[in-house]
């Protein structure tokens, strides 16, 4: 019987093809080094960028097509899977172009959309097409949390404290452990003293960086509709020390990022007698996932680490997405992940507008 | 040979300081008092404690061990204590503990702390006890703390305290931001966790609850890489009376009440 051989071959030898909207820092670091150990399964075909000089040399790294407009991506059939890296404003916009354009998956880096209307519209266009959507939340996919998720019980109804901690060296730092940059974006040194700009830096730490995380303190928070912001407060050279409170639940929210070479990034979940403890690797270096940690009556219980991290748990959940091979998130789940983040940088800036808590 | 010292505690005392134990590793110095009157007194720092530990100055002792004070205006105890040449020493849950203050010359949390003030990005601290402890009373515990390593807070406030913790904020000596976070929880063991983020590194301290010699420790960080400091097998509380013994030897007195009594001036701005 030579059929199934065959046709088992014929399957695994489909690979799935993928374009990239957006060819800065996080697709040179993040998405090709993933991709490149996904080779199996996925191919880049596509690299599109508004740059065109970066949009031909990234893409010649791997061999693909390059372009300059989001049109000529969504429109080469050879793309099966799109992933959005653009900057943010870009997002909700270019989310709904690749859902009308009848791709197979659509990853989109978070935020996937900066208010709630931007949310309904996607969440529209998604259930008209039918095309799954994933948001960049790549914690939500590392190993060490799907591990943690898989053993933390009934942990979530009953932890009282939250607390994310992420501390960081800039960007560039781990980006060159992950590749050869070409451009970067350029940075200058902030007005500390203009409250504009304190509060713009406060919404890009709730919107750029907790973000990452927020969906997890979403998880164990399930009056999260009910958020008091008790202080928010800048930290240079970027950061942030926000405390808020739900009926239920404490959440503390830290971040420093500055010119350390040791990174810190940790989510807890604490009760009255367990307690769940995640070190995340950082982004861009490709260091495997994280190590989630239960105590419990004096018992001390690890789960990892394993070999991939989030972003290339990511790409493997999309390639199963664009098989149907497994159900995509509801989209009501990636609207109140958005719509959690968004209240909370909301009221950040509030906060810090209003001068009490600055 | 014969303890130098004798000395006797209330069974309160006893219980929250782990005298016995703290007393017989120090057995050349002090030993248990037999008779009605002891060299060395132990208070427990239950409210009301500085009139103890006043009554006890007054009638002769030669010092005053004082376990886990709660704030409180020390100013009469000073001043009877210094008239008396009595030495009161603090043994503070955390506070005392060796790797925070160190003998002269040797490295501790104080120095890196404060060496990194002038950069000071962020001080995140948590403290974390059991269920059902008193959160006002944790909160005294673990501002005593931070106190010992920064020297001074600005403008703390408690956002929120309740039976599951708190949250106090206020300001380094260069405006950074700092959080004192109390958890109450079975789940980890008790102790206090102290971040200091500057710049270019930070300082992170871990200290456990005196009930064993568990070592704290003291992690420097820079461009040169990270130090850990070196570890003492040394309880807060054996500490507090190596320090007593000191004192009693060399005739001096220590400043321990004038260093409490910045956190009873703070605590009073919160309540």
């Amino acid at each position: 019987m030579t059929s199934q051989p065959q046709a088992t071959r014929a399957f695994t030898d489909e690979k799935l093809g993928v374009g990239i909207l957006g060819a800065g820092p996080v697709t040179q670091a993040i998405h090709l080094p993933s991709l490149a150990r996904l080779r199996n399964i996925l191919e880049v075909r596509h690299i599109m960028d508004v740059d065109a000089s970066v949009a031909e040399s990234v893409a010649a790294r791997v061999g693909a097509t390059h372009s300059t407009s989001m049109e000529a991506l969504l429109g080469d059939p050879a793309v099966d899977i799109v992933a959005i890296c653009s900057p943010h404003q870009f997002h909700a916009d270019q989310v709904i172009a690749a859902c009308k354009a009848g791709k197979k998956a659509v990853l989109c880096e978070k935020p996937f959309a900066m208010n709630a209307d931007e949310a309904a519209r996607i969440s529209a266009v998604s259930q008209e097409t039918g095309v799954p959507i994933i948001v960049g939340a790549m914690h939500t996919f590392d190993p060490g949390w799907l591990a943690a998720e898989q053993n933390w019980g009934d942990l979530p109804e009953k932890a009282h404290t939250l607390r994310s901690s992420i501390v960081l060296p800039p960007n560039a730092r781990f980006e060159d452990f992950a590749t050869e940059i070409i451009t970067r974006p350029a940075s200058g040194t902030p007005d500390y003293s203009d409250a504009e700009v304190i509060k713009n830096m406060m919404r890009g730490g709730i919107m750029g960086l907790a973000i990452h995380d927020l969906p997890l303190v979403r998880r164990f928070t399930p009056d999260f509709e009910d958020i008091e912001v008790l202080q928010a407060r800048h930290v240079r050279l970027f950061g942030y020390v926000i405390s808020l409170r739900t009926g239920t639940r404490t959440i503390e929210l830290r971040a420093a990022m500055n010119q350390t070479w040791k990174p810190e990034w940790t989510f807890e979940a604490i009760s009255d007698n367990e307690a769940l403890r995640i070190e995340f690797t950082p982004s861009y270096v490709h260091a495997g996932s994280a190590v989630a940690t239960f105590t419990r009556g004096g018992e001390t219980v690890s789960y990892g680490p394993f070999d991939h991290n989030g972003y290339e748990g990511e790409w493997r959940e999309l390639a199963e997405l664009a098989r149907g091979t497994k159900q995509p998130p509801s989209a009501q789940t990636l609207i109140d992940d958005l719509t959690f983040a968004l209240v909370i940088a909301d009221a950040t800036v509030d906060s810090v507008a209003a001068g009490a808590h600055a | 040979m014969s303890p130098q010292y004798t000395v006797s505690a209330t069974p309160e005392a006893e219980e929250a300081g782990s005298v016995a134990l703290a007393v017989a590793s120090l057995p050349a110095t002090f030993g248990p008092a037999e008779a009605d009157w002891a060299d060395v007194v132990v208070v427990a720092g239950t409210p009301g404690w500085t009139a103890d530990a006043a009554r006890t100055v007054e009638s002769g002792a030669r010092g005053v061990m004082v376990i886990n004070p709660v704030p409180e205006d020390t100013a009469h105890l000073a001043a009877a204590a210094e008239a008396a040449r009595t030495a009161v020493v603090l043994d503070l849950r955390w506070a005392s503990s060796p790797a925070l203050v160190s003998r002269i010359g040797e490295p501790d949390a104080r120095d890196a702390v404060r060496s990194g003030l002038g950069t000071a990005a962020m001080l995140d601290s948590v403290a974390t006890a059991a269920p059902g402890t008193d959160s006002n009373r944790l909160l005294g515990e673990h501002l005593a703390t931070l106190l010992t390593v920064t020297g001074m807070l600005d403008g703390v406030r408690v956002l929120r305290i309740d039976p599951t913790g708190y949250t106090a904020t206020g300001r380094l000596a260069n405006g950074a931001p700092f959080a004192a976070q109390g958890v109450l929880t079975s789940a980890r063991p008790a102790g206090v966790d102290i971040q200091l983020y500057t710049l270019d590194g930070g300082v992170n301290i871990s200290v456990p609850d005196p009930l064993a010699a568990w070592p704290a420790e003291v992690r420097v960080r820079g461009s040169h890489g990270e130090v850990l400091l070196p570890t003492l097998f040394e309880s807060a509380h054996r500490a507090a009376w190596r320090r007593l013994k000191d004192h009693l030897d060399a005739g001096t007195l220590p400043d321990d009440l004038a260093g409490f009594a910045r956190l009873t001036d703070l605590y009073e701005t919160l309540t």
